[in-house]
């Protein structure tokens, strides 16, 4: 993208030549099409979806409570599974990083334990012990990538070989060595710090690889005024974002046009100090009612101050297929409320064949609901090739019908969450699906690219999510008192979900933004071609299994302080685990295609997967089946999404 | 190209199939697995190396036996799918213990896990003119036909560790082993005793019967409720501790955690103090770390399947049998366990491990 603006006639040119079969590379995508074109997005999507079917039907799966064990699960899980999916982008696979994650653990606790306790060991300083492992462990990683180069053999054989390899070797070497198939005890350092007097750097290192925060143990009485403050903020910012990527400028508008928000964000206040200081219904109807107010306040604000007025709203009409898809819709979602109704909302201990009566009705009442929602959607963009006034109104009765819905669910469902964050959320939701209905209308959208705008409205929008991100880590991360008056069950974060944020961030940076990046896509897709225009296919690929192996270090050094005993099957078998979490993330088993944040996303779909189903008390003989049919709808949907995109594209 | 890729993927799903058995079949050696699925063929489900998270070993490997101290002349032959690992070994050692206690020569036959190696052992041992036999029978389809050869051969015979529900078609005189069941049941019982109301039935394995009927045993006597769940397998124990706490979580009223293998207790515990919950504790088998956290008091008992006794108590019968016609048993069992490992003997067993016959 160039930084030329392009001024309103060149923009007439561009947009009456779209309707022509223009050149493709230059037709204007809409917003919410262009943040589908990211690997990773179909993923997330799959994410938000299973997490809150889960938040739904599970009693325990809250938000703080939920996202601790979730992130715990995923953290090992999705370390390995960004390591991974990087080789697997670079067109190989390691089948012995599973086995290797067990096996560098028990090295450096066969480095460290004390030889003149019990049997064996090398009575190591952590401070020697770390280092040698990890040099053990590039080793490892050169010796596969070496191997796999050299013989030119399928890496699928070359690391299968070193997987029974390792297995063996981590049973042989434990009992050769120990006289155990466990490996342990870390803390006997901390326990029993020797008569040097040193703990041989065990306290140094656990505050790195095993310190946990505990939330119970964090009081902080202004917790919730932050959370508020940082989540406000951030929908405003997000809000302004939408509105600078989707419509046109008006001519020569300076950053002071943006005031004209602030009057919403006044209503907004005073909405929230409503809702916050009425506790009954009545009074969150009207908060509501004052915040939907205040998002139509500030959108025809911002709207009348920064963007220019469409000349014309065309008028009302219908059409066949449009009638069909908003009356099927109508009919999923008269069906869910049917299948709501027809369980009995108190029961809740029942537990059916498969799952709760809860749960299954939950189940039914999402579905059918979802199924309504995109007929209602796909019914809407006919309406809105109808006629955008027609698009519109179909658009605002939709977000009636999902008020009317939120005020359904607050009546007849028992759960305390229900009855408050589902209700208000939803009501926002139809808040906005209105008041943006009618801004759409009277607005002109743009159709062609602004460089300015687009880097200025993602900027801003980027800053809204990191600011609700921020909200939502300081309310998970503290407690308030009226919280532990209540009896909340205690939730740890342990310091692993920040090694595996740190070392996404860090893979997805270097795949991204360096040249090491660009090869290992190049070699993924085309090895010789890649070869033929100067990359180091040979080294890169070798540096990437070392990078697998470097990560099942970590994670074997991380669950080494974690459970301070290491068993010697620790993390066989799970190499598929890591594979399964790349490929739900978008990443292709062919080579050459994929994210490492999808991989991240991948693990947390998996962990959720797995945690859901004990959470929500659902029988566990059916486990797989579940988890299978959530893996590949995960995998459908990533897959349905990107070839949308990539047909955009 | 294309095709050729195509055939590529298609050849990775096959080798990754192919590698996933292989990768159960690799970790069997040193898990919970292999010998708990392969006895469930005889119902029993009663356990070899199931326990071989056990501690001590000391052995020498191969076949090898102990000389008769003096005067006797008997030869026992003891048959089964040991891997000598730290379950075996202490079978072998109260075995190789009985027979210098009464003087007899014992060959110790390992067969680690292949019954073909078994059927071989077993037509040797006759063929030496065997004065008494004790197999395993961890696949009884293939050793209850050589086994009752050596009957009729008049050769006594004894199973031991698996092969509860087929000593009497062998024609065995009785069998020494623990039955899950039973030792589910003293667990109830346990549970009973130390006050609980509801009780989680941890396994970590789906469909192992040897696991489910120790979950049943306890059910069978416990008198509260039990919820039986697999809570995911113990090569990823993070993954499985948080099961655990799902579970925990939604289920308020639980207040004991049975975990049926050593790790999975373990796992329990570590889940229980996340969330701040007392449980009553109680797990199969014998580890270093549950019986120090048993002698801590975090863990309220172990279910402890004496095997010391599986390969004593064959040797002593035989001999018995052998110079004074006695047959043990009256056509039942003789059970080993189960035998509970507590805060009050901890210490006792902890030493006992140290010396190999725990």
């Amino acid at each position: 993208m160039s930084d030329v603006t392009i001024d309103d006639s060149a923009a007439g040119a561009i947009a009456s030549a779209q309707d022509e079969v223009a050149d493709e590379r230059l037709v204007y995508q809409g917003v919410f099409q262009r943040l589908f074109i990211r690997p990773e997005v179909g993923a997330t999507l799959a994410a938000a979806s299973i997490w809150i079917f889960f938040w739904a039907v599970s009693g325990p799966f809250g938000l703080t409570g939920g996202a601790s064990t979730i992130l715990d699960v995923s953290s090992t899980l999705g370390i390995m599974a960004v390591a991974v999916s990087m080789l697997m982008i670079g067109g190989e696979f390691d089948l012995s990083a599973g086995a290797a994650t067990g096996a560098l653990g028990i090295v450096t606790l066969l480095l460290v334990r004390d030889i003149t306790g019990d049997m064996g060991g090398a009575g190591l300083s952590l401070w020697v012990a770390l280092p040698l492992s990890f040099i053990v462990a590039m080793g490892l990683g050169w010796f596969n990538g070496t191997m796999v180069n050299r013989t030119s053999l399928p890496s699928f054989i070359v690391t299968l070989g070193s997987f029974f390899i390792i297995v063996g070797a981590k049973l042989g070497f434990a009992k050769l060595l120990v006289d155990q198939i466990q490996v342990g005890k870390l803390d006997d350092l901390a326990i029993a710090a020797d008569d040097r007097g040193g703990d041989k750097g065990y306290a140094f290192f656990d505050r790195i690889f095993g310190a946990e925060w505990d939330r119970n143990s964090h009081i902080w009485e202004a917790r919730d005024a932050f959370y508020t403050i940082a989540i406000v903020a951030g929908l405003v910012l997000l809000f302004v974002g939408l509105h600078e990527l989707y419509f046109r400028r008006r001519k020569e508008r300076g950053l002071v046009s943006l005031a004209g928000v602030l009057p919403g964000v006044a209503v907004l206040i005073a909405g929230i100090l409503i809702l916050h200081n009425t506790d009954d219904t009545g009074g969150n109807a009207l908060g509501a009612a004052v915040i939907g107010a205040a998002m139509l306040v500030g959108s025809v604000g911002l709207c009348a101050m920064r963007y220019s007025r469409h000349p014309g709203i065309g008028s009302l009409g219908s059409s066949a297929p449009m009638l069909k898809a908003l009356g099927a819709g109508v009919v999923a979602v008269a069906l869910a409320v049917v299948a709501a109704l027809s369980f009995d909302p108190a029961v809740d201990e029942d537990i059916t064949f498969l799952v709760t009566e809860q749960g299954l009705r939950a189940i039914l009442f999402v579905g059918l609901s979802m199924i309504g929602a995109v007929l209602l959607l796909v019914g809407q963009s006919r309406a809105r090739s109808i006629s955008r006034l027609t698009g519109s109104v179909v658009l605002a009765l939709i977000g009636i019908g999902v008020a009317a819905m939120a005020f359904f669910i607050r009546a007849e469902s028992a759960s305390p969450k229900f009855r408050g964050q589902v209700f208000s959320i939803m009501l926002a939701v139809a808040a906005a699906i209105v008041v943006w209905s009618i801004a759409t209308t009277l607005f002109e959208e743009r159709r062609f690219i602004d460089a300015r705008a687009d880097r200025f409205g993602q900027s801003v929008a980027i800053a809204g999510i990191l600011a609700m991100v921020v909200g939502v880590t300081i309310r998970m991360l503290w407690v308030t008192q009226v919280e532990l008056d209540r009896g909340i069950p205690p939730a740890k974060f342990s310091v692993r979900i920040i090694w595996f944020f740190v070392f996404t961030a860090a893979c997805t940076w270097v795949l991204a933004r360096t040249k090491f990046g660009s090869w290992v896509f190049a070699v993924g897709g085309n090895k010789d071609a890649a070869r033929q225009i100067g990359v180091p296919a040979a080294r890169t690929k070798t540096q990437l299994f070392m990078l697998v192996s470097g990560a099942a270090w970590l994670v074997g050094v991380l669950l080494a302080f974690r459970l301070n005993t290491i068993q010697a099957n620790t993390g066989d078998g799970e190499e598929f685990e890591y594979i399964i979490a790349a490929v739900v993330g978008g990443t292709m088993l062919t080579g050459g295609y994929g994210s490492t944040f999808g991989a991240a996303i991948g693990a947390v779909i998996m962990a959720m997967a797995i945690q859901g189903l004990p959470s929500s008390r659902w029988n566990s003989d059916w486990r797989f089946v579940f988890l299978g049919a959530i893996l590949l709808l995960s995998v459908i949907a990533n897959n349905y999404i990107r070839s949308k995109a990539e047909a955009i594209r | 190209m294309i095709k050729l890729r195509k055939l590529l993927v298609l050849l990775f799903a096959i080798a990754m199939i192919a590698a996933a058995c292989g990768s159960d079949g690799g970790s069997d050696a040193a898990g919970d697995s292999s010998d708990d699925s392969s006895s469930s063929d005889d119902g029993g489900g009663d356990d070899g190396d199931g326990d071989d998270e056990a501690m001590a070993e000391d052995d020498d490997g191969g076949d090898d036996s102990v000389d008769a101290v003096q005067g006797s002349d008997l030869t026992f032959h003891m048959i089964t799918h040991s891997d000598d690992g730290p379950f075996w070994s202490v079978v072998k050692r109260g075995a190789e213990a009985a027979a210098a206690d009464v003087g007899v020569t014992l060959v110790w036959m390992p067969g680690n896990n292949d019954p073909g190696q078994m059927v071989t052992d077993i037509a040797t041992a006759i063929g030496e003119g065997s004065n008494g036999i004790a197999a395993s029978l961890p696949s009884p389809d293939q050793l209850v036909g050589p086994l009752q050869e050596a009957v009729a051969a008049g050769v006594p015979v004894y199973t031991l560790n698996s092969g509860v529900n087929d000593y009497q078609d062998i024609g065995a005189t009785t069998h020494i082993g623990q039955t899950e069941f039973i030792a589910g049941q003293g667990a109830g019982e346990r549970f009973n005793d130390a006050g609980a109301t509801h009780v989680l039935c941890g396994r970590q394995e789906q469909s192992n019967v040897g696991l489910t009927e120790r979950c049943d045993g306890m059910a069978d006597t416990f008198s509260g409720t039990v919820t039986d769940e697999f809570v995911g397998l113990d090569a990823d124990q993070t993954d499985q501790i948080n099961q655990i706490k799902a579970v925990l979580e939604a289920n308020p009223d639980i207040d004991a955690f049975l975990g049926v293998g050593p790790v999975i207790a373990m796992s329990g515990l570590a889940a229980a103090n996340d969330l701040g919950r007392e449980l009553t504790i109680g797990g199969f088998d014998i580890t270093p770390d549950i019986i120090d956290a048993i002698e801590g008091g975090s863990i309220a008992f172990t279910v402890d399947q004496q095997q010391y006794l599986q390969g004593y108590l064959p040797v002593i019968l035989m001999y018995l049998e052998a110079t004074n016609a006695n047959t043990a048993g009256g056509g039942l069992p003789v059970l080993t366990g189960p035998g509970f490992v507590t805060i009050d003997n901890a210490s006792d067993v902890k030493a006992l491990v140290a010396e190999g016959t725990r």
